[in-house]
């Protein structure tokens, strides 16, 4: 087993530190780096946007690149967390509580220098974790029926609706919006177009990257502009990267249990990785010896919750590899990627393409090195970029969200559609519902429906199969009993608590 | 929530009703879309089947919504932007629209220049001289370096000696290149 793991890694390793992927590492986590660090600018729209760019490379070094621009991605939107104290996306929220109040004292170097560390320490534990789970997983995975495939997607969404803030109601709609969303287009069984009214640019299905570009590229700008207030970019000098030693000594445990946490609920179908930061947040300030430190300045509140981050940024890659699902939007667009490269992601990627999955694990680790030895040198770099005034930085977005959709599919009026969903999303969120629960829902649900068809054909339209199978009845209670928890007054108010964090 | 004591605390939440007639709304398209489609049955379940349960289900969530709202508080409706969604959106379509016709060199400046009427801190003169240099530099990255097949400038608006002499100095790079690489490996 353990030799199994290391000689796995071997021929990752192998792949990954040929010097065509190392470029390709390199490049893609510089570039999403510089997308990243773009206020607003998350990972979902930095993957959108770069997306056509890994088009001409063959599929393993693309997938390289692609999970370099992620994990840059990742980085540069703690980066605008900590200096500009805008989160390019839901899970560096937590970062900017502390970290920004770290870069107004004059640290903004050690905020920054540790984020890097602890993700860095974060990502290599996760590379292993995702190293020695894969295999099970996947020969699990061939244990899994059309019933089981089904009741797990229940559940992920289920997840989905408790991790996602405001009203359960809300979420459970906006979920369901979502997979109305992905039964637009040709049904696959009987042939017949679906909710497209008779317009055939749409009869092949909504593109992912059309409704992650709309939801969040575009509706993130339209909110940005109503912000009238001046954003602060931290003015003064950086200060010192490298933490010194009474930092690392407040930051090794927080590390440590943020790795944990972060690596476990990044595991979870249906978005866990999201909780992580905001978890590893409230246990600090929990454990803490003087809370009240918290929200003004404390080390341990940037250490903690960025390497809960990044370990459930990448552990969330489990469940993608093994079971073919993906559990969030991110992961979403990877299966969008693959699938341009004639990849179907699930449990048979393992044994037919051991080089691209192996491969794709070890560029992980090293895609986390280089995002420590490029980007802390580069950090002055970011902040002059940081210092161009927004009124120029949204055209340029604009313009580079334009490309990137019309390049995926050469197509305008993918374009068009763009923009129709960019108000759709502007909409969705003024009435109070969350985007992400809605694209999770999109992305599966054709996956759903597909499962929940062969499950009753196979049981001859009996429901029963779903509770006879153990495996399917298990992960129905589970979600039943999540979303049971979640309507109870008792847990209701801690999860609101939880999320209070961040207003 | 604290209220004040003078102001009347609102008993409508209006997001929440709002919330409710957005979902009805795309309910109701839902259920219209998939009007003539078969539901089948359970054992081939037909093509209309989830269409329509879930148009069903959401509509019945938008008025759970709305009973929530009507009877319940909660935070009014935020005020809708009206010039940053309507200029932003339009650069969007203008560069769909004319991107085909005019390549990048038209729709690139038309998409910068639109959004940034979106902000009322737009300088003309800044915008103008960012939105060209842009438009140069995303066409070098895009076209030049990563080979997209977005088309640059299709209607020939760049004087012919200008692209030969371009054409020209990037041979010229790239002879020197060669000679560099030839004299490296000998």
């Amino acid at each position: 087993m353990t030799f199994d793991l290391i000689s796995n890694l071997a021929l990752g390793l192998s792949v990954a530190l040929t010097l065509k992927n190392l470029w390709l590492c390199f490049l893609g986590c510089l570039i999403g780096t510089l997308i990243g660090v773009l206020p607003g600018v998350g990972p979902i729209a930095t993957i959108t946007m770069l997306l056509p760019i890994t088009f001409g490379i063959d599929p393993v070094g693309a997938l390289i690149m692609l999970a370099g621009i992620y994990y840059g991605a990742q980085y540069g939107g703690s980066t605008t967390a900590i200096l500009v104290n805008i989160p390019g996306e839901a899970t560096s929220v937590v970062t900017t509580l502390d970290g920004h109040q770290m870069a107004k004292q004059g640290r903004a170097g050690v905020a920054l220098g540790i984020a890097a560390i602890g993700s860095f320490i974060a990502g290599c534990v996760a590379t292993i974790i995702i190293a020695a789970l894969a295999a099970p997983l996947t020969a699990m995975a061939l244990l899994f029926g059309p019933a089981d495939y089904f009741a797990l997607m229940v559940m992920g969404l289920m997840f989905a609706v408790v991790l996602a803030r405001g009203s359960v109601p809300k979420a459970i709609a906006i979920i369901l919006v979502g997979i109305l969303l992905s039964t637009v287009g040709t049904d696959l069984e009987s042939g017949e177009e679906r909710l497209t009214f008779g317009w055939s640019e749409i009869s092949d299905g909504l593109d992912v990257a059309v409704l992650a570009m709309g939801l969040f590229g575009f509706a993130e700008i339209l909110r940005n502009l109503e912000i009238t207030q001046a954003r602060d970019v931290v003015r003064g000098a950086i200060g010192n990267l490298l933490p010194n030693r009474k930092d690392f000594a407040q930051s090794a445990a927080p590390i440590a249990r943020g790795t944990l946490i972060g690596s476990i609920l990044g595991l979870l179908p249906g978005n866990g990785a999201v909780l992580g930061p905001f978890a590893s947040y409230t246990i600090e300030k929990k454990l803490a010896e003087d809370p009240s430190r918290f929200g003004r300045g404390a080390i341990e509140g940037v250490a903690g919750p960025e390497s809960a981050n990044n370990a459930g940024a990448q552990t969330a890659f489990i469940p993608l590899l093994a079971l073919g699902i993906p559990p969030n939007a991110v992961m979403a667009l990877m299966v969008g990627a693959m699938t341009i490269h004639g990849i179907v992601p699930g449990p048979q990627i393992m044994t037919k393409q051991p080089n691209l999955f192996w491969g794709m694990i070890a560029s992980m680790w090293i895609g986390n090195l280089m995002l420590l030895v490029i980007n802390l040198p580069l950090i002055g770099l970011w902040v002059r970029f940081l210092k161009v005034p927004y009124r120029l930085m949204f055209p340029a977005i604009i313009l580079l969200c334009c490309i990137g959709i019309y390049s995926i599919n050469n197509s305008p009026v993918e374009v068009l559609m763009t923009a129709g969903f960019g108000l759709f999303g502007y909409a969705v969120v003024k009435f109070g519902f969350e985007p992400a629960p809605l694209l999770l829902g999109f992305v599966l649900g054709r996956l759903m429906e597909e499962k929940l068809r062969q499950a009753l054909v196979i049981s001859r339209g009996s429901f029963v199969t779903f509770i006879d199978r153990p495996l399917s009845a298990g992960l129905l209670l589970l979600a039943l009993i999540t979303i049971v928890l979640a309507v109870l007054p008792a847990i209701r108010k801690g999860r609101e608590e939880v999320f209070q964090e961040a207003d | 929530m604290s209220q004040s004591p003078n102001r009347r605390p609102s008993a409508r939440s209006a997001i929440d009703i709002a919330g409710g007639l957005f979902l009805l709304a795309i309910a109701a398209i839902g259920y219209i879309g998939g009007f003539n489609l078969p539901v089948g049955h359970l054992s081939g379940i037909g093509s209309g089947l989830l269409p329509k349960a879930l148009a069903v289900l959401i509509a019945a969530f938008g008025i759970l919504l709305i009973v929530q709202g009507l009877f319940g508080q909660g935070p009014t409706l935020e005020r809708w932007a009206i010039r940053g969604p309507f200029f932003v959106l339009s650069a969007v379509v203008l560069f769909a629209l004319t991107v085909r016709w005019g390549g990048l060199l038209i729709a690139g400046p038309l998409a910068v220049i639109m959004s940034s009427l979106g902000s009322s801190d737009t300088r003309p003169t800044e915008i103008a001289i960012f939105a060209v240099a842009l438009t140069l530099l995303s066409g070098l990255l895009f076209k030049e370096l990563l080979n997209l097949p977005i088309p640059f400038d299709p209607l020939g608006l760049i004087p012919n000696s200008l692209t030969q002499a371009y054409a020209g100095g990037k041979e010229g790079i790239a002879g020197f290149f060669a000679a560099l690489k030839g004299a490296i490996t000998r």
